[in-house]
């Protein structure tokens, strides 16, 4: 049976479809074209003009996608699944865009648009490299459009697609009705935590930096494929270093949201999705130092193609994990899964296999040294540190697919107690080996170095470092753990010895600036995240609280949550806490918190805080985000843990049958009053008038016939500056007496005009009043970051840092 | 032996180091019972018990949170956890706990919950448009 649906709009969603369709057949049609105009060795380049045709073909389709996409969400099409699950009608237009990749489906489409973007570079820039390279791009492309196409091929649906039909997606018996569209005025709404601006600008960094990554890879495979073994590591270094600083910005844009929009009280977690993106990101780094050791020396070329070949393999590990849903209940914002299981795998297994065949077919062929390094070279220095943060990837690696093992064998290891420490225990030890390196190394030169003024240029520097660490350490108080205090030393040496070779630049080798200036940025982000994590300190510290059992109190955290009520001053720390008010902007309510520094009577220092929670009154509960002072040498970070919930607003008027006086749910006891027309009745926040008597009113659908009596009083509520206006009625129907209460909510009251007094000339105005308000009340955490601007500074530095490189790697792509 | 022989084995050593000490550190998921017999902190896996108040009062002490939870052999318990009550606890499908058994009382550490997220579930929230009618 076809029902014909009334007001659905099937045309963007087919012309998507199209284009998705589309998309997934110039993808094909160009890496085939690519592939073979990169085996035959034709004189003209057919193929090769096909494959770009394609591929710009390509490029608009996905833009197509797009548009249908935004198209569809802009204008609350709710028909659409995507749109009706990740959007809502009072949704700001600029946080469309962040519902466009809250779902799995848009987020692969960003990564398409940003990986066409890419291809479409590459056909304009790669020049000799254009076959081979846009052949593996598009084999790529081809696998991510895919994911979007949503057709049943055999009985198997392939992919899922963001056009799909509300009623196709999801089985319900409204979905018979013709005109099912008229009973879903909403569509679900976005998460508010993506409700943030960090989350409009962190998926796009992030996947641009996730699909750059396979232009290096492409380059690796391209030149075992083609045997241009030694050309391809110049080619692709400027690549590489640019999907490694896009890639780590995105990082660090994530890490910047979770501290400025998420409760949970720090920059980074050691959840499963955010190591899925530092994994690749490790390893690609690792690669960029080999590749530069082989370019000046010959050594490490397995190295160098092997790690650049597996982190694109680990981008769709990284991809797998966040996006098949094995990671189940471990990670707070993995997606659901789609089905997508095995095609996911098979993106990974097809990728990977490609990259064991053509390493293994090549094998003999390889550049590979026979030589050992000397032990006084830069490259040797180079391989072990790239060594070392393989083995600190390798061991995010394992951690993070235990969900993975318990799957695949069915076993059920659960993490351990506390994930952070054991984090820790390995991945300090590597940054300190790290950061020494990252120092030392820089002293020495390719091929062999004159030992003797090695170490005298590295003794002085560790001797200024132990002195800086000395005072650092001091003035952070990390001096409770020894690991803190060598981590320091390493960082501070690094900087040191990297800083000397940036003065150096600057007096005429400039073009080594770029690697000391990302060198000391890295350093620095080490430092500063040491620092806040070691030593950030929960400053809301309840001092007052009834104890529950000492037993608990011994063995658990000072308690540190503490409640304000409004307008009592609590002392926190060196600071007085003020809770001044609350104010509501669409769905938040900010909490307006005053800090303030006294000394003596005087006011040293004051500002105010905004923390934010959304309530939801339905679920009885509220997502909270903190707000935070920064200073320049530590922020004051502070969220509400727990708020009174407001209640439920009731859209209907109260009318009631009048004919018994039961005392209404949330009043004080009722008080009535005789009253004529001129009198004013007192109640708690101020005093009503009786301005009038209606004897003509009428009462919306109610016919009044003849006979019947409808009277109104007219009153006027004054409160202060504010005035009110209600006309409570009477009515007598059939010989029977009604009245219809009305109520003035700002100021609880609900009147009523309950009697007619003809002998005395009298009316009865019964008052009802609500309790005085509870007094208001937030509970609020408040913790200390020191230093947490050495790590965001250290970003910033290190991002300086790869940009310059990347122009002195790409100044030499052009003179070779 | 060849330098790179012997960076080859410590690398390996190292490896192997993290494998191990990856599976070594990792907790099991236990029940009530099993966590009365050791002092060691675990994991465990339940739900929450709907029909028993959930103690949480934060203007007495904001950081005093009780309820009670059955674990997945039916066995309950009353946990006591120090802190704020977790958002939309009520609504939890699956709680996971980590902590440790003291007296008769489970004093977690840590709260993990599984949730049927307003924004993942799939289901439809109809809303009926009806013609208003009066009742007196």
């Amino acid at each position: 049976m076809d029902i014909k649906f009334e007001g659905e709009h099937l045309l963007p969603g087919n012309l998507g479809q199209f284009f998705i369709i589309l998309s997934f057949g110039t993808a094909l049609l160009s890496a085939i074209s690519y592939y073979f105009a990169t085996v035959k060795d034709l004189q003209d380049n057919s193929w090769r003009n096909i494959g770009r045709i394609a591929t710009r073909l390509n490029g608009i389709s996905v833009i197509g996608i797009g548009a249908c996409l935004f198209y569809i969400i802009y204008n609350h099409l709710f028909e659409y699944h995507y749109a009706w699950a990740h959007s809502s009608r009072s949704l700001p237009t600029y946080y469309i865009i962040s519902s466009f990749w809250e779902g799995q489906e848009g987020s692969f489409w960003l990564w398409m648009f940003w990986q066409s973007v890419l291809a479409n570079i590459l056909v304009w820039r790669a020049k000799t490299w254009e076959n081979s390279v846009l052949a593996i791009v598009m084999l790529s492309q081809v696998f991510l459009a895919s994911m979007l196409l949503g057709v049943e091929i055999v009985g198997t649906r392939i992919g899922s697609s963001p056009f799909i039909l509300l009623r196709d997606a999801i089985q319900g018996p409204i979905f018979s009705r013709p005109d099912y569209l008229t009973l879903i005025p909403d569509g679900n709404g976005l998460n508010p935590l993506l409700q943030n601006y960090w989350m409009v600008i962190h998926p796009p960094t992030l996947f641009l930096g996730f699909a750059s990554m396979v232009v290096p890879f492409a380059y690796a495979l391209g030149g075992l494929w083609e045997k241009r073994y030694k050309e391809w590591t110049s080619a692709a270094l400027p690549w590489a270093l640019f999907a490694v600083m896009i890639l780590g910005t995105g990082i660090i844009m994530g890490s910047f949201w979770a501290y400025e929009a998420l409760n949970f009280g720090g920059f980074w977690a050691w959840d499963p999705v955010e190591n899925a993106s530092i994994i690749p990101w490790l390893t690609l780094i690792a690669a960029v130092h080999v590749i530069i050791a082989y370019r000046h020396s010959g050594h490490s070329y397995f190295t160098a193609t092997f790690l650049t070949l597996i982190s694109f393999v680990l981008v769709l590990y990284a991809s797998f994990l966040t996006r098949s849903g094995v990671l189940g209940e471990t990670s707070v914002h993995s997606f659901t899964d789609l089905g997508m299981f095995g095609h996911l795998i098979s993106y990974i297994l097809g990728f990977l296999l490609l990259s064991v065949i053509f390493l293994v077919i090549r094998w003999k062929e390889m550049p590979i040294s026979q030589k050992d390094e000397e032990t006084y070279s830069r490259e040797f220095w180079l391989f072990i540190g790239a060594l070392v943060l393989a083995l600190s990837c390798l061991q995010i690696i394992a951690f993070t697919s235990v969900p993975v093992f318990n799957a695949a064998f069915g076993t059920k290891i659960a993490p351990p107690p506390d994930v952070i420490a054991h984090y820790n225990k390995w991945q300090v030890p590597f940054a300190v080996v790290v950061a020494f390196v990252s120092g030392f190394a820089q002293f020495l030169k390719y091929k062999n170095t004159d030992y003797k003024k090695f170490f005298s240029t590295v003794i002085a520097s560790l001797i200024v470092a132990a002195l800086v660490t000395a005072g650092f350490v001091y003035l952070t108080k990390v001096y409770s753990n020894l690991m803190y205090i060598v981590l320091t030393f390493a960082a501070v040496f690094s900087i040191i010895c990297n800083g000397r070779i940036l003065l150096d630049s600057l007096k005429g080798k400039w073009k080594l600036a770029g690697s000391s200036v990302a060198h000391i940025g890295f350093a620095m982000l080490l430092v500063g995240a040491l620092v806040a994590a070691a030593t950030n300190d929960v400053i809301s510290i309840n001092n007052t609280g009834v104890g529950y059992g000492e037993e608990f109190a011994k063995e658990n955290n000072p308690r540190e949550n503490i409640m304000l009520y409004i307008d009592e001053p609590v002392k926190m720390d060196e600071y007085s806490v003020t809770y001044l008010g609350d104010s509501v902007v669409g769905p938040n309510t900010f909490y307006k918190v005053n800090y303030k520094i006294l000394e003596g009577n005087k006011v040293k220092e004051e500002f105010n805080l905004y923390p934010n929670a959304q309530q939801n009154a339905k679920m009885r509960s509220i997502v909270a985000s903190p707000d935070t002072r920064h200073y320049l040498l530590h922020d004051i970070y502070t969220h509400v843990s727990s708020v009174p919930l407001q209640e439920e607003q009731e859209g209907h008027e109260h009318e009631h049958e009048g004919d018994h006086d039961h005392e209404e749910e949330g009043y004080d006891a009722p008080v009535a009053h005789k009253v004529s027309v001129g009198d004013t009745v007192n109640y708690k926040n101020g005093y009503i008038v009786v301005k009038g008597v209606n004897r003509n009113a009428t009462i919306e659908k109610i016919p009044l016939a003849s006979g019947d009596i409808a009277v109104g009083m007219e009153l006027e509520v004054i409160n202060k500056s504010k005035k009110y206006t209600v006309t409570p009625l009477y009515l007598i129907k059939s010989g029977n007496v009604f009245d219809f209460a009305k109520t003035v909510d700002q100021e609880g009251l609900k009147l009523r005009f309950s009697k007619i007094d003809p002998a005395k000339n009298k009316l009865e105005l019964t008052v009802y009043q609500k309790p005085a308000a509870e007094k208001k009340w937030i509970v609020m955490k408040a913790i200390k970051f020191p230093y947490i601007n050495l790590f965001w500074g250290g970003t910033i530095i290190m991002v300086i840092g790869f940009l310059l490189s990347i122009f002195r790697r790409n100044k030499e792509v052009k003179t070779a | 032996m060849k330098k790179s022989s012997i960076i080859g084995i410590i690398i390996i050593a190292i490896a192997i180091g993290v494998i191990i000490s990856t599976y070594a550190d990792s907790s099991t998921y236990g029940t009530f019972t099993e966590a009365k017999e050791t002092q060691d902190e675990l994991h465990v896996v339940g739900k929450l018990d709907k029909s028993k108040e959930l103690i949480y009062n934060p203007k007495k002490d904001a950081n005093y949170f009780a309820f009670y939870m059955t674990d997945n052999n039916g066995k309950e318990c009353k946990v006591v956890f120090n802190g704020t009550k977790p958002q939309d606890f009520e609504r939890s499908e699956q709680i996971v706990l980590t902590g440790k058994m003291v007296n008769d009382e489970f004093h977690a550490s840590k709260i993990l919950m599984k949730c049927p997220s307003k924004y993942k579930k799939d289901q439809v929230e109809v809303q009926e448009v009806t013609t208003a009618s009066v009742q007196y």
